[in-house]
């Protein structure tokens, strides 16, 4: 069988084309087929389209291209067969990739001759080595970096003068008079005025290079490359935009040195496609003419009307669209602060006042334009303060500040397509690369270059980083921005974002040369470097960290112990040595564990270090590893479950009081495999869990131990799950105060069976019923970590039972329920205190219903009736209607929500008592602004009022019937019986101080002594507390916080509760 | 180690300074010193010196005495009362907790976070106080009468006069310390004497306040007399008052100054002025923080006790200077409350957050004054919406204990302690049975 010619359909589909119909279509534009009119044309184009980008629109721009007579000329004579191939390549590749350099084209078509040009070996080829130093460390991805023709900075630099008509050999250069006119004072006949003939001239040395970017066998190779030809050309229109803007002035500029230091990308010779161009002047009298030296003032001044003019040229809209904008926010005192500045005054604000991120950014500055020896002083003076940074007062929090910046602000719609920000973008890469280089090139200046590849190279090459890790990472920096270079040149727009629409993806794997994979292959291939960037973060800078015997091959680094120390205190570690024995230790030896932990540790060691006690939390770790090591469940969880892995770390190195837990229930960890095992397991699954554990008990002393221990697990439970943010303060003390019931309702269960025991009574010959009844914290749900369950015993004697049994009984039963709950013992206790009851330690422990009425009935005062407000039935007889706690709750009701309210006397009688109470309950040498309980604002302050408004108000305002502090604020609130803005006070007041008492047993470990309702004075203490309420700022900022939150309250508090002012 | 800190390491070298003198200031405002020998200066650059804070008035709390000086390189002098041979050096001090955090109790510390608060706003505050001050005879005992060292007024020049030396003398020293005096002439007062410094910044200004009280008293003794910058020493003479003159600048622009506007005054200008009128009353317990400087406030003259703005009257609280043409860099308001006693770190940093407050909220100015405030009854006073300074420092107290604006300038750690310790004083004076009492009474009742 005979070959048939494929027909024009089959030959474009052959080609790429996409839509078959529209490219026959414009494939048969009588412009185009003009252009074709010599034989072989057509073929020829056909084989260059197929490695374009996008061949669709390559054809498109064709097109319009043909259109022009002159143009469809130039274009004929590029597709004749005895014509380069590479210049037609070019083309297309530029018109398939880029619609905006496409358009360019389409209107200077006289552009076509310099695509067609040959390669032009520049004569002054850049020191590529320089830039691209990289090249030699990763060779694993070897091949051909592709035609080398960019033109050097000097050359580059010498064209765009030349275009604004300034001699490039010129000490200063001055472009051409504005009024000279084209073809006189500039070149380019098509440009008006010289900023057009600058921005005309930057556009095609931009298509040059496009072109050979995109016509490179290895675009990634290439990376480096057209970012150093990039920063160039900006560094040269930054020149000749110098040159004009001194034009522009009288004098040009005389007796004024500018220099412009290129920051960020531009310093790092690795410049985008499209990006802002971030700058920095410096400014210096120098000499005028006659030989005598211009005032600073005047330099000053003309120096900021040159640096206004510069940054016009380059943006300000003209003919001509702009190159980019120019942003000088690096600056000292950013966008505040004076455009231009001496050496001298750079300095001095870099001696006061800098932030530890403006060295960090200094790292990347580099003199671009103007008089390059001062910019040249001004990086030799800068470079100390950079180098010095690591050791300012707070690098660590400054450092890992800067490095949240980094990941939060992407907004949530971009997270996903954000190429340069972002968890794995490559902020992430350099943010990596830069922090190492201030740590470690203070002792090594062979690792500062500002260049991200040269610099992440002499790390490999310094040992720094591992070879292979910083390899790799080299490998996803290239792959990103290359990536960005493409999605920027299509539009010519500043975007960092990849496109979503599949032919924007298309255009964008075959510029890659990822034509195979397509849309999908470049997707895969984005998100599995972003992956790898995010977990490389973690094995270049920690992996190092692991001693050379716990490393996984021979190609791995480790530190020596004085680079080792530098980057462990560098993160936050305060006993790097003690770090390197905990690592050490996890790490050594042959077990299944030490080889998991050689894997998971560097990731690890990076987790602890974003809490507020690395070193505790390091050393926690290690402990529970050897108790739990051999456990098969528990490094598999760590090693499978990120998220159980991330928990773990911030639990152990934020808080003692979980790192015991921890410690002391192992297979509590458990919970973190998924945070259900963290919610609280709610009231009726913990009584029955009572009732099964009662069941199978015998012995008291062993049911209330484990009673307790239940209570402990429940205790860990809820502050893992308050720590890691997942229960807010108010159920977490809830799912306290619900421990705390059952496991009196258990302890009442297993006390009365010792009583009927010591009594020689049997099974359900019970001589009274029993009741607690839960008061303050524990009433109200509002318990903490070291609350007491305060309560009161009431009991009701069965029909028929003797009155002194039934007494004797009820008291034998609440002795032992408090001993058995309180005990020393294994497991914690649960002091509970009875102080409030009748007459308090005077009166008897155990009282009747009746005796109950008749005291109240005589006595009752106003405390009683205030302690009373709190109170819930919780233990005993408490369900239903008729049970003992709905008839002591008929009897209290009247005392606590009086009907009436209060009359004077009571009312002056609560405020002396609570006068006293302020001049006596503070422990001795309490500050009382900083006592979190009976301190001015503390709590106290807040529940007195509270309750004060419930004995007043609740008999008419039902919703003040609550035993819980902020419903009673709230609803007092609704009554209007409280400003909204008062009480708001009162409540912020409350819930912080409660928070802050939950926060400091959380972090000390410490559930008693004077310190736990305490603000911390140490700020080690503060600073902890503050990271575990985590919405707080600094412990500094949390001390004033608190102090002027309760100040505040305490003005309210006066007010409303002793009624002054 | 940088520039800064060499180049004073080299300057006590060559110098052959034999001590340097750390300063810095308590809550009060007194100056407080410990020296250390050049081999230790290194040390104190990069770590500070270590002290115990909790004798020095409102710098710590007891619990937490460690506390530490670390100097300030850009403040340091020689001193040139201890001669040229051997020499003393001085530098101030900012404070820190051991942790190297900067102290909430330092007073400088106020004023830079005050400083920086302006700072981003992108303003930069200057201050140009004029300092007043009586020189007595020496006393033989503490309850000998005060007898001041001459007879002379304002503006007098007295021949052979004793006070001229004493300034001659005090100007040089001060200038040789690198503190440029602007203007000096006697005062109302017999012995009564006026010093101006030349406008700075108000960091350095208040620095140079502290310098200035220290070389007025050293100079006086090496004359045989003494200083006080008591408000008001003698009851039927003029009080010492710390006139002083604020301005904002916005990069090299002086903010206050619109020319063709009414006093040349800018909308920022009229604001802070606003501001300033405001909250005058609640930041009075800091600007005249002693019982003794209420007997200034209220003892007549021009004394400023009613809150109100004019243009050159002389008895407004605030007064805008006139405007000299072409020189809108010097466009100013006076604030005439604040006296010599004052903690300048203080109140310039309670001064600046309420002139700040004034432009933040945009008060809105009120007319000014024209009259002599002092020959109004009451009732056209409150008539035109004048209200008075607190009259005594209890009245002081209570208006700041109500005052966010002077807790959140101060932190509520020294707001706390000046308020603690000015109760005590005030508790302290009120039980004094005082001389005019008993010569009122004793034989009478």
């Amino acid at each position: 069988m005979t070959a048939r010619p494929p027909t024009l359909t089959g030959r474009l589909l052959h080609a790429g084309f996409a839509d078959l119909t529209r490219s026959a279509s414009l494939w048969s534009d009588p412009g185009l087929q003009e252009a074709f009119a010599s034989p072989g044309r057509e073929d020829a184009l056909l084989g260059a389209v197929a490695g374009c980008a996008d061949p669709d629109l390559a054809l498109l721009q064709l097109v319009r291209l043909a259109e022009n007579p002159e143009a469809r000329t130039r274009l004929g004579e590029l597709l004749d067969e005895d014509a380069p191939p590479r210049a037609r390549t070019r083309l297309l590749a530029v018109l398939g990739a880029s619609s905006a350099l496409g358009d360019e084209v389409v209107r200077r078509p006289e552009l076509l001759d310099l695509l067609a040009a040959p390669d032009g070996a520049a004569a002054d080829a850049p020191d590529l080595e320089d830039v691209d130093g990289a090249d030699d460390e990763d060779g694993e991805d070897g091949g051909d970096p592709g035609p080398r023709t960019v033109a050097g900075p000097a050359e580059v630099r010498a064209a765009l003068l030349r275009a604004v008509g300034a001699d490039p050999a010129a000490e200063v250069p001055v472009a051409a008079d504005p009024d000279a006119g084209p073809g006189v004072g500039w070149p380019d006949a098509g440009a008006a005025t010289t900023t057009d003939a600058l921005r005309r001239a930057y556009r095609a040395r931009l298509l040059a290079l496009a072109a050979d970017d995109l016509t490179a066998s290895e675009p990634l190779m290439r990376m480096p490359v057209v970012g150093a030809a990039l920063a160039d050309l900006a560094a040269a229109a930054l020149d000749a935009a110098l040159a004009v803007a001194r034009a522009e002035l009288d004098d040009h500029g005389a007796g004024v040195r500018l220099a412009v230091v290129g920051m960020g990308k531009t310093g790092g010779r690795e410049l985008n496609y499209v990006s802002d161009v971030d700058v920095v002047y410096v400014c210096e009298p120098g000499a005028l003419p006659g030989g005598s030296v211009l005032d600073e003032p005047t330099a000053l001044a003309t120096g900021t009307r040159l640096a206004t003019g510069l940054q016009r040229v380059c943006s300000a809209a003209s003919a001509e669209p702009a190159l980019w904008p120019v942003d000088a926010a690096l600056r000292p005192e950013g966008a505040q602060g004076p455009l231009v500045r001496t050496l001298a005054s750079h300095l001095a604000y870099y001696e006061r006042w800098a932030q530890t991120w403006e060295f960090q950014a200094l790292l990347k500055a580099r003199p671009v334009a103007g008089d390059a020896d001062l910019g040249r002083d001004y990086r030799a003076a800068v470079d100390p303060f950079i180098w010095s940074a690591v050791h300012r007062e707070h690098f660590v929090e400054d450092a890992r500040a800067m490095r949240r910046r980094v990941e939060q602000h992407v907004p949530a719609a971009e997270a996903d397509r954000q190429i340069k920000l972002g968890k794995g973008g490559l902020r992430d890469v350099e943010f990596t690369v830069q922090l190492l280089q201030l740590v470690h090139g203070r002792a090594d200046p062979k690792i500062r270059s500002p260049h991200t590849l040269a610099a992440l190279a002499a790390l490999a090459a310094g040992g720094y980083v591992g070879r292979e890790h910083a390899a790799r990472m080299a490998v996803c920096y290239r792959f990103l921005r290359a990536l960005e270079h493409r999605v920027q040149l299509f539009r010519l727009r500043r975007t960092h974002l990849l496109p979503t629409a599949e032919e924007d993806l298309r255009r964008l794997a075959r510029s890659l040369g990822m034509r195979a994979e397509g849309a999908t292959g470049l997707l895969e291939r984005w998100r599995a470097t972003r992956r790898e960037v995010r977990a490389l973060h973690e094995e270049v800078f920690y992996r190092p960290l692991l001693p050379a015997s716990a490393q996984l091959s021979d190609a791995e680094l480790s530190l020596s112990p004085d680079v080792a120390r530098e980057r462990f205190a560098a993160v936050g570690y305060r006993d790097p040595d003690g770090a390197m024995r905990h690592v050490t230790a996890l790490t050594s030896g042959t077990s299944r564990r030490a080889a998991l932990q050689r894997q998971l540790l560097p990731v690890l060691l990076g987790w602890f270090a974003e809490g507020a006690d690395p070193d505790a939390g390091l050393l926690a770790f290690r402990k529970l590893s050897e108790t739990l090591g051999a456990t098969p469940w528990y490094l598999r969880l760590l090693r499978d479950s990120e998220n159980a892995a991330y928990h773990l770390t911030r639990l152990l190195a934020s808080s003692t009081y979980l790192a015991e837990a921890l410690a002391r229930s192992p297979e509590s960890v458990r919970w973190l495999a998924d945070t259900s095992g963290l919610e609280p397991r709610g009231p009726e699954r913990l009584a029955a869990e009572v009732d099964a554990l009662l069941t199978r008990a015998d012995e008291p002393k062993a049911a209330a131990q484990r009673l307790r221990a239940l209570r402990r697990r429940e205790l860990a439970r809820t502050g893992a799950a308050e720590v890691l943010g997942l229960l807010p303060p108010v159920d977490a003390a809830a799912a306290i105060s619900d421990a705390a019931d059952v496991v009196l309702a258990g302890g009442l269960r297993v006390a009365e069976h010792a009583a009927r025991v010591e009594l020689g009574l049997g099974a359900g010959e019970n001589p009274t019923r029993m009741l607690v009844v839960a008061m303050g914290r524990l009433g109200g749900r509002e318990m903490g970590y070291g609350s007491d369950a305060d309560v009161m015993f009431v009991h009701e004697p069965v029909p028929g039972a003797e009155p002194q049994v039934a007494q004797d009984f009820a008291t034998r039963a609440a002795t032992r329920l408090r001993a058995l709950l309180s005990e020393v013992g294994p497991e914690p206790t649960l002091p509970v205190d009875a102080d409030l009851r009748p007459e308090g330690r005077q009166g008897p422990l155990v009282r009747t219903l009746e005796s109950y009425a008749e005291y109240y009935g005589r006595w009752s005062s106003v405390w009683e009736s205030q302690a009373l407000l709190r109170a819930r039935p919780v233990a005993g007889d408490v369900g239903g209607d008729g049970s003992l706690g709905s008839q002591f709750e008929v009897l209290v009701d009247p005392l606590r929500w009086p009907a009436g309210g209060l009359d004077d006397a009571p009312l002056r009688e609560v405020r002396r008592i609570k006068a006293r109470v302020e001049a006596e309950r503070l422990p001795r040498g309490a500050d009382p602004a900083r006592h979190l309980k009976l301190g001015r604002g503390g709590v106290s302050d807040v529940e007195w009022t509270a309750q004060l408004l419930q004995l007043q108000h609740a008999a008419e305002v039902p919703g003040l019937r609550t035993t819980g502090t902020v419903a009673a604020l709230d609803a007092a609130t609704v009554a209007g019986l409280l400003d909204a803005e008062d009480a708001a006070q009162l409540r912020d007041a409350w819930v912080l101080a409660s928070r802050l008492r939950s926060a400091v047993v959380l972090w000390s470990g410490r559930t008693t002594g004077a310190q736990t309702d305490r603000l911390p004075h140490d700020s080690r203490d503060l600073t902890g507390v503050a990271a575990l309420l985590g919405d707080v700022g600094t412990g500094g900022e949390l001390e004033e916080l608190y102090l002027r939150t309760a100040r505040r309250a305490r003005a309210v508090m006066e007010r409303v509760f002793y009624g002054e002012d | 180690m940088d520039r800064q800190q060499e180049f004073v390491l080299r300057t006590v070298e060559e110098r052959d300074i034999r001590f340097i003198r750390l300063w810095f200031t308590d809550v009060l405002g007194v100056l407080k010193s410990v020296a250390v020998a050049p081999a230790e200066l290194e040390q104190a650059f990069t770590e500070g010196i270590g002290f115990d804070g909790s004798s020095i008035e409102g710098l710590t709390r007891v619990y937490e005495a460690d506390m530490i000086a670390k100097p300030d390189p850009t403040t340091f002098q020689v001193l040139p009362w201890r001669g040229d041979r051997h020499g003393t050096g001085r530098m101030f001090c900012d404070i820190l907790t051991p942790d190297g955090e900067p102290s909430l109790a330092d007073s400088r510390n106020v004023l830079k976070r005050a400083l920086a608060k302006a700072s981003d706003r992108g303003f930069t505050f200057y201050t140009h106080p004029e300092v007043e001050f009586y020189l007595f005879n020496q006393l033989a005992a503490p309850e000998d009468p005060l007898v001041p060292v001459d007879n002379g007024g304002y503006f007098d020049h007295l021949a052979r006069g004793s006070t001229h030396d004493f300034r001659r003398a005090a100007i040089t020293m001060l200038e040789s310390m690198g503190i440029s005096v602007e203007f000096s002439h006697h005062e109302a007062g017999p012995g009564q004497n006026e010093i101006d410094l030349r406008y700075a910044d108000a960091l350095t200004t208040a620095d140079n306040l502290m310098t200035f009280r220290t070389v007025v008293k050293e100079v006086a003794l090496e004359q045989g007399v003494f200083a006080s910058f008591m408000p008001k020493p003698m009851a039927d003479q003029p009080g010492s008052g710390m006139h002083t003159h604020l301005s904002l600048f916005e990069d090299d622009q002086n903010a206050f100054h619109e020319p063709g506007a009414q006093f040349e005054l800018s909308k920022t200008a009229r604001q802070f002025i606003a501001g300033l009128l405001v909250h005058a009353a609640e930041i009075t317990a800091v600007t005249n923080q002693y019982v003794n400087s209420y007997k200034r406030l209220w003892g007549g003259a021009e004394a400023p006790s009613y809150i109100c703005w004019g243009h050159n009257n002389r008895s407004a609280l605030v007064r805008v200077p006139m405007y000299k043409p072409g020189k809108g860099n010097s466009a100013r308001v006076e604030y005439r409350a604040l006296d010599s006693a004052a903690n300048p770190y203080l109140a310039f940093a309670v001064l600046l957050a309420a002139g700040l407050k004034g432009i933040e909220d945009g008060y809105e100015l009120p007319e000014a004054t024209g009259d002599d405030v002092w020959e109004l009854t009451d009732r056209e006073r409150r008539a035109l919406g004048i209200a008075p300074l607190p009259q005594s420092l209890d009245e002081a107290i209570e208006l700041m204990e109500r005052s966010e604006l002077v807790a959140e300038t101060l932190g509520e750690h020294v707001y706390d302690f000046v308020l603690r310790n000015k109760r005590q004083e005030w508790d302290a004076y009120r039980a004094q049975v005082t001389p005019y009492e008993l010569r009122r009474f004793l034989q009478n009742l």
